[in-house]
């Protein structure tokens, strides 16, 4: 390539050349980073498919009615926003886009332990993916049962849940083989002088989060495995006409499916710890506190999945148990929050974009997680159990936390992936929409929900309607933002100013190689000498 | 009213209280001390960090031991309003609750149905739930009750209504294309006057017993009586009339009989009626034979039948004369033709020795009763015996004849 058609006077590193040419170079590379983006670009597709998805439910229930769609329409859009968001967007999001590319330069190593494996994982996700779209076409007409696929509804329906349910097992099967993968990674190919102690706490967040996937997973394979032959042959595992059991269904889905809202939330955690320190020139306050934290947040979080059952006729004494053990679990993430917060005193704090996302991660996840106490009380649960308090929590951990720490990774490793900058103005408006919009609309679900506006309804009673639509209004206001952000972003990639290779002055060793990071990473092994964020030992201040 | 007694409401609203109030102290301390730090170390007034410190044990132990008791105080209290919720009064009336796709019924102890739940002011009620489908949940946002409804495990929840009034009932737990229409209330009324409702015998009539039985079922969840559109087609005027219908895949017209109403109830994803989807639970077994025979029934309009007593006399004649011995209501061959579809039908028939095709309509009824010998159906004997009826009586014959479609 001439230097012409190369504007940042950067070598293009990983995103030039490759075994074979053009697309194929890229869908047949073992490169971990090349993998990350096309895992990047591909979580990023399904997330612009869930949005406008959710922007369809929420103009559906601007007024009670039918407004757009019927009934049956708006069930599987539901459903479909569901899974989309779950499984091929929030799950693998953060670990496998930014995980992928930097697990092995954070902790200076080639590649990963098993990079066909990693090509193999992306494939699975690919073809998990195209399943549960191929489910919305063929047979009986797109699965209507909600992303938990809870009997005997999912058994009664003559929609096509098998389908997607067989691809919800190979997309667990990608996350499995992803978490494997990092575990030994992380084990096995540390440089020479990264020990334990040194490792940056996305490493330590990614680290506790595949032991989860590893663990957890395989239950959910097991689990909608067992519903395909529930409909299929009729096995009468839950059916209760049969002998079975609805309620041992639930205790399945969510031992994994609760474990999996850690999955989901531990490396956001894990991006969080990494540009706090960056943009207040200071050492990660509580570096070891956050660290076990994140340890503990796998083991205990492994065990609450009771909580989604308080009304389900479950026992009493399972209620005591799961009760207790959710509010143990709010502690370590209560001691995160305590601790990023004291990483700004007395720092020199700037607000680029990634710190603006870094930030509001800690105002919405806490609102997400206080809020999170009412439900894992028994008494206050039983009223706002499934009802729109329900979708606002989960939405403030899950978009306002892990989606927020998304777009952070994202602004924060853009100028090490591409070797350019985008606009920051344009990024910091962008960020201002969606945070307001984000607020507007997801407060007044809680607020709804409070009221007793059960969740999953197409039609509602009037006295919701004023809620409904703030609500509805809040989404356009963060499609703004949306739409602003990705624009800004997609401009920056073919068109930003050079960037350098460390424009942000970050310890951790990615920056200490050329943007774009060369295809082989680090010429010569590297020995680290100080830890991840020794501002002042790494010459950085 | 009952001064000791403490309502669902007030066990579970001070939980509430203390949770939101800590939260908020906790969110506002979080995020004030954020912004301060945030304003106060900006790059541009404070250019370099003045510290580069790691850690603080003391506030480590401070911020992990401070959380712990807040929690486990919230967690206590969460348990106690839970008990609260479990604990059923000892005087409480059971209601037995029945949810499925996309209906409740509410039944008494004295067997009274009703679609709406009417309990006494000050009174516990406890629910008994259960469900004839799928997971529903039983939900009651002003008494802060909810409690899934789970096919083969009855479950329970109590309230009780403090204050006159309607309170919404909602289904909770979602449950396919009419979830979210599967709403009711809670009728809270002065104890006398619930008395006086829950005494009142369901009125007579075949119109209210239509009403009654089709509650009891919950039909009217997604078929209306009125002609507007619900979930599935609507009951006005389904009798008789021609329904485009989708069955193995391929479509065809029938004509809604009682035969096609009894298929619809007993195996209803069989047949589709055209713009509708295959929701509808099979009511097999669900449905006594007697009370599934009143519902379909219930389809014959008035006039068709002349009237109940009219539908009832030509029936009873039908039993009593002694038509039913040659000729069935059902399609069966017998030694005569059937009734079944008889009106209306092209018949072809030997008079004075010749073949002709009449249509068997009024007239031929009458004709057939008074002077049976007059006309032979082709491939039936000459057999029947002249009978003795008041002209009354025939037309009471000839109009239940009609109905047999």
């Amino acid at each position: 390539m001439t230097q012409a058609a190369n504007p940042t006077g950067n070598d293009r590193g990983f995103l030039e050349g490759g075994k074979y040419p053009g697309l194929f170079g890229w869908i047949f590379s073992t490169d971990h980073k090349r993998i990350g983006l096309l895992y990047m670009y591909a979580i990023i597709t399904a997330f612009i498919v869930g949005a406008c998805l959710g922007l369809l439910i929420r103009l559906e229930l601007i007024a009670p009615g039918e407004t757009l769609m019927g009934a049956q329409t708006y069930n599987a859009v539901f459903t479909l926003h569901g899974v989309i968001m779950i499984f091929l967007f929030i799950i693998p999001g953060i670990p496998a886009a930014f995980g992928n590319i930097f697990l092995p330069l954070h902790i200076g190593a080639q590649d990963v332990a098993f990079p066909r494996l990693n090509l193999l994982s992306w494939w699975l996700y690919i073809i998990g993916a195209a399943m549960a779209l191929a489910s919305l076409f063929g047979g009986g007409g797109a699965p209507d049962t909600g992303w938990t696929f809870y009997v005997p509804f999912s058994l009664e329906t003559s929609t096509n849940v098998s389908l997607a349910a067989f691809g919800v097992f190979t997309l667990g099967f990608s996350s499995i083989l992803t978490g494997l993968n990092f575990i030994v990674t992380v084990h096995r190919l540390r440089a020479p002088g990264m020990t334990w102690r040194r490792l940056s706490l996305f490493v330590w967040a990614l680290y506790s989060t595949n032991w989860v996937q590893v663990l957890a997973t395989p239950i959910l394979g097991i689990t909608v495995a067992l519903i395909v032959l529930e409909r299929i042959f009729g096995a009468g595992l839950f059916d209760p006409t049969m002998g079975g059991d609805p309620i041992m269904y639930q205790h399945l889905f969510w031992i994994y499916s609760h474990p999996a809202v850690y999955i989901m939330v531990l490396p956001a955690m894990g991006v969080v710890s990494e540009i706090i320190p960056v943009f207040s020139r200071k050492p990660m306050f509580g570096y070891v506190a956050v660290a076990v934290s994140s340890l503990s947040i796998a083991a205990f979080g492994s065990l609450v999945w009771g909580h989604h059952m308080f009304t389900s006729g479950m026992s009493d004494t399972a209620i005591l148990v799961f009760s207790f053990l959710t509010f143990i679990v709010a502690i370590p993430s209560a001691i995160k929050v305590f601790n990023w917060v004291a990483t700004l005193y007395k720092g020199s704090i700037s607000l680029a974009p990634p710190m603006l996302y870094a930030l509001s991660f800690i105002i919405l996840f806490s609102i997400g997680g206080l809020t999170g106490l009412v439900l894992g009380s028994a008494a206050t649960d039983i009223h706002v159990h499934d009802t729109y308090f329900v979708v606002g929590h989960f939405h403030y951990v899950m978009f306002g936390g892990t989606g927020f720490a998304f777009f952070g990774a994202m602004h924060y490793w853009f100028p090490k992936i591409y070797g350019r900058m985008y606009n920051m103005r344009v990024a910091t408006i962008a960020w201002a929409f969606l945070f307001v919009g984000f607020n507007i609309l997801y407060f007044s679900m809680k607020l709804v929900g409070l009221r007793g506006m059960p969740r999953r309804y197409y039609d509602y009673v009037p006295e919701y309607t004023t809620l409904n639509v703030v609500a509805t209004v809040g989404s356009w206001v963060m499609a703004i933002g949306l739409i602003t952000m990705f624009v800004n972003i997609f401009v920056g990639m073919r068109r930003g100013a050079p960037a350098g290779d460390n424009p942000w002055k970050s310890a951790t060793l990615e920056w200490t190689l050329s943007s774009p990071p060369p295809a082989e990473n680090f010429e010569k092994e590297p020995v680290v000498t100080h830890g991840p964020y020794d501002y002042q030992e790494a010459g950085l201040l | 009213m009952n001064p000791q007694l403490v309502t669902t409401t007030e066990a579970v609203d001070p939980v509430f209280m203390l949770i939101f109030g800590i939260s908020l102290v906790m969110l506002v301390g979080i995020t004030t001390v954020m912004i301060y730090f945030i304003v106060k170390y900006h790059h541009s007034k404070h250019p370099r960090p003045t510290s580069q410190v790691r850690y603080n044990v003391p506030l480590e132990i401070i911020w992990t031991v401070l959380p712990t008791l807040i929690v486990l105080g919230m967690f206590y209290y969460g348990w106690a309003g839970y008990l609260a919720l479990r604990n059923v009064p000892e005087d409480a009336l059971t209601v037995k609750t029945t949810g499925r796709m996309w209906s409740w019924t509410f039944e008494y102890e004295n067997g009274k149905i009703s679609d709406k739940l009417y309990v006494p002011v000050g009174r516990p009620i406890k629910v008994t739930l259960y469900s004839e489908d799928v997971l529903h949940s039983f939900f009651v946002p002003a008494f802060r009750v909810k409690r899934d409804l789970v096919p083969g495990q009855p479950q329970y929840a109590w309230f009780v209504a403090p204050e006159e009034g309607s309170y919404d009932i909602f289904c909770a737990e979602y449950c396919g294309r009419g979830h979210s229409d599967m709403i009711t209330t809670v009728e809270a009324v002065p104890p006398e006057e619930f008395q006086d409702w829950l005494a009142e015998k369901p009125a007579a009539g075949k119109q209210a017993q239509c009403e009654q039985l089709f509650q009891k079922h919950g039909c009217l969840g997604c078929h209306s009586l009125d002609g507007s559109q619900k979930v599935g087609p609507t009951f006005q005027g389904l009798w008789g009339k021609e329904v485009r219908v989708t069955s193995d895949g391929a479509e065809r017209t029938v004509t809604a009989d009682a035969d096609y109403i009894r298929r619809s109830i007993i195996d209803p994803n069989a047949e589709i009626v055209k713009g509708f989807s295959a929701t509808m639970p099979s009511f097999e077994g669900r449905i006594p034979e007697d009370e599934l025979e009143t519902m379909i029934d219930c389809f014959k309009p008035e006039a068709e039948d002349g009237g109940q007593a009219a539908g009832a006399q030509g029936e009873e004649l039908f039993l009593k004369e002694g038509c039913i011995g040659c000729h069935s209501r059902d399609g069966t061959e017998k030694t005569g033709p059937t009734f079944k579809g008889l009106y209306g039908k092209e018949v072809t028939i030997m008079r004075d020795g010749e073949e002709m095709t009449v249509t068997a309509d009024e007239d031929y009824l009458e004709r057939s009763i008074e002077d049976p010998q007059a006309e032979i159906v082709k491939g039936y004997p000459s057999i029947m015996p002249d009978v003795d009826l008041t002209q009354e009586q025939i037309d009471a014959l000839v109009d239940y004849i009609k109905t047999l479609k």
